[in-house]
């Protein structure tokens, strides 16, 4: 870190966009470059080797980046390798005690760096999200760890809203007010302007090069964020009291608007979750390779996936189904994202729009939950 | 550095078991005296565990379970008292409903388990501290209260009595150590059964003695201090939801009825989301509740 720019007391400046198009190439000499390409609401982040490659004016996307890269849609938790006299439990007696070899394997933690590279402050919301689900106790989630850690994460604050965010309800957006949980913060200070980059995080301090090679923000760069922000602010469509849903929504579970939307619409057809940046629910299955072969060995491999509380099996138990009805499985998703404050001290959602975007038929939870409060 | 705060080792990686003691209880259920094999450090950290908790029981290829505490205790089992290397011994009574259960309980002596552990949070035996301690069981409800009655005189409560009820006399478990603990006078017991027709040991003394009849029908001449009563109930959720209702209209507060409920687990570790109730975990919040918690969330039969 050189004085000059240490002593920028905020570690913000403004930065010509080729040159930090220049420092975003070198960077994928170290790391995986993925951001947001292909514009307007169905972009999507892909891996990249150029930054010219990235429409950063993009809108949405329908997956969102944090999810997709650190908790992958399908990972090998663990596996059982199964060698020797293959003895089936229960036969014990009969073979003289003699058991199968099972040895139990852990699969390498991911190690690939990857850089994320305009994260828009919803989905940086949502990232912190997650972390209260795998970083925070009783236990950690190892292998989201090791990509949280591996992951160096830029945000970009939006330029434009669509008729489906609600972002600002939330406090999720459209600028980023969190300052902390990832690395850097852009905002594009419009046409041939630069960028504002703000260095959030001690990585991004030390990655960061050229911070001396810009300019410090002066107070005409900070007014016009002001401005841009506030009317960003004025094009939002949707109006909800967030505050008051909590546990209101919970003393009418059984409203009409809720269980005639899902009877008469809803397909469970899952799409609302998967798109669902902080949706978490997964399944863990046991795969069995096919040499069960007397004396072989066979690997038996447990995959966790992403599950969506859409699905008639997902509360199911031996002998009921605590969710068969289907308006309870969309109660379960419109509560966890609206009311269910108490369960990790923060709403479950941060207002992307992408349920209200993907459903196939227009199932709108905030008008679901206007209707249930009137 | 990413922070972190929490148990990142071994929750989600099972460790070998063997099966020490196999017992028959009731038609399809058994229960398995297991020893933890492995280093000490390694999870499940038994003897660490307590009453109410559960471990993912399972074998590889055919999935896992959540199967609660039976048996902390082995010193004061028939099958436990013998074994060395007690304080790696615990056990589990599975009743072979389905898939992996009635897998696992085929298991025999010396066959491998594996299982992680344990999970959630017990019973607050802290609350029966002073007060008069109710057990109210159903079915294989007993098995997780099971090392709570072990352990009754250490507890420091003022009385226990434990309701259990059964569909028949053939489906109670335990029946021996529900006749010692009879014997042994340290809590009061009162059995039932709804059909008492079936019953095997027909023109025997029954000891103890089974009425027939619901579970409701012993609550209901109880007479109880309510705010010196603590409640502990396991069962399947209708059960819970009349047994509970019982003590409510004797004045008892929900916060001093603690119900345990089953829901889908696939993780255990507060990760997975099958779990929820709410905005509760059952794998790390429960699976033991006060009734105040659940009452009136949806999906909840209580
Ligand atoms: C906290 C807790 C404590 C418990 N304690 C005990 C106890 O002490 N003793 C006891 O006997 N039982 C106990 N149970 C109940 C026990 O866990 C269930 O009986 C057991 O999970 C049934 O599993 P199964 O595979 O045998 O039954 P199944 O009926 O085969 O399956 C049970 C559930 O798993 C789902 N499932 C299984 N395989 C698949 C698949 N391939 N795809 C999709 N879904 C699948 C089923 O849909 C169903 O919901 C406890 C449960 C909980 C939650
Ligand atoms: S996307 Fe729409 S139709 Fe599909 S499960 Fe969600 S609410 Fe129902
Ligand atoms: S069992 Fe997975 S979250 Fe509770």
């Amino acid at each position: 870190m050189t004085g000059a720019s240490a002593s920028q007391k905020d570690y913000k400046t403004v930065i010509p966009g080729d040159v930090f198009a220049l420092w975003v190439d070198r960077l994928g000499e170290q790391y995986t470059l993925t951001g947001p390409v292909g514009g307007g609401v169905t972009a999507r982040f892909e891996d990249i080797s150029r930054f010219a490659q990235m429409d950063l004016d993009y809108q949405s996307t329908m997956l969102p980046p944090g999810k997709r890269y650190l908790f992958e849609p399908a990972e090998e938790i663990l596996s059982y390798d199964i060698s020797g006299e293959s003895n089936i439990p229960g036969n014990n007696r009969e073979t003289g005690g003699k058991q199968q070899k099972i040895s139990v394997n852990l699969p390498g933690l991911p190690a690939g760096r990857r850089a994320l590279i305009g994260v828009h402050p919803c989905d940086v919301n949502a990232i912190l999200y997650l972390d209260k689900v795998f970083l925070r106790g009783p236990y950690i989630d190892p292998f989201y760890t090791a990509r949280r850690e591996n992951t160096f994460i830029i945000a970009l604050n939006c330029k434009s809203v669509t008729d489906l965010c609600f972002c600002h309800l939330l406090g999720a957006g459209p600028y980023l007010k969190a300052r902390a949980g990832y690395d850097m913060l852009l905002t594009d200070m419009g046409r041939g302007k630069g960028f504002l980059v703000e260095l959030v995080s001690e990585k991004a301090r030390e990655l960061f090069d050229i911070f001396s090679s810009g300019r410090p923000p002066e107070e005409k760069d900070l007014s016009a964020m002001r401005e841009a922000e506030a009317s960003l602010l004025k094009g939002f469509k949707k109006n909800l009291d967030m505050a008051g849903l909590q546990n209101a929504l919970l003393s009418r579970p059984d409203h009409h608007a809720l269980t005639e939307t899902s009877d008469s619409r809803c397909l469970s057809c899952s799409n609302c979750v998967m798109v669902c940046p902080t949706c978490f629910c997964h399944n863990v299955r046991e795969e069995t390779g096919l040499s069960l072969s007397r004396g072989g060995k066979s690997r038996i491999k447990k995959i966790r996936r992403w599950d969506a509380c859409q699905d008639i099996s997902f509360a199911k138990v031996h002998g009921g189904n605590f969710r068969a009805k289907r308006h309870a499985r969309l109660r379960q998703f419109v509560f966890h994202k609206l009311d269910y404050e108490g369960q990790l001290g923060t709403k479950g959602t941060v207002g992307c729009g992408r349920c209200i975007r993907w459903c196939p038929t227009g199932i709108d939870l905030t008008e679901i939950a206007m209707a249930m409060m009137k | 550095m990413i922070e972190t705060e929490g148990n990142a080792k071994g929750a989600s990686v099972p460790v070998k078991a063997i099966i020490r003691g196999v017992k028959n209880e009731a038609p399809g259920v058994r229960t398995f005296l297991i020893e933890k094999s492995g280093p000490p450090a390694q999870p499940p950290c038994l003897p660490a565990a307590r009453p109410g908790q559960f471990n993912m029981l399972g074998y590889p290829g055919v999935g896992e379970a959540p199967i609660s505490f039976s048996v902390l205790h082995p010193e004061k089992t028939t099958e436990g008292r013998n074994q060395k290397n007690q304080k790696n011994l615990f056990g589990h009574t599975v009743r072979a409903a389905g898939r992996v259960t009635g897998f696992l309980s085929g298991f025999v002596e010396g066959d491998e388990v594996f299982l992680r552990g344990p999970f959630g949070r017990g019973w607050p035996l802290e609350e029966a501290r002073g007060k008069h301690l109710l057990l109210l069981t159903g079915g294989l409800g007993l098995a997780p209260l099971k090392p709570v009655i072990e352990m009754a005189p250490t507890l420091g409560a003022s009385g226990v009595t434990l309701l259990h009820g059964a569909r028949e006399p053939r489906d109670i478990i335990f029946k021996t150590e529900l006749a010692r603990w009879k014997s042994e006078g340290a809590i009061e017991i009162e059995l039932t059964v709804d059909n008492p027709e079936d019953n095997p040991d027909k023109g025997q003394k029954q000891q103890p003695k089974i009425h027939s009849g619901l579970i409701t029908e012993l609550i209901r001449p109880l007479r109880i201090d309510p705010s010196e009563t603590v409640a502990f109930i396991c069962g399947p959720e209708i059960m819970m939801r009349f047994a509970a209702r019982e003590l409510l209209i004797k004045g008892m507060a929900g916060s001093g009825i603690y119900v345990s409920v089953e829901r889908r687990m696939s993780c255990g570790t507060g990760h997975c989301g099958h779990c929820q109730i709410g905005p509760w975990f059952t794998c790390k919040d429960g699976p033991v509740f006060s009734y105040t918690q659940l009452k009136g969330l949806p999906d909840v039969i209580l």
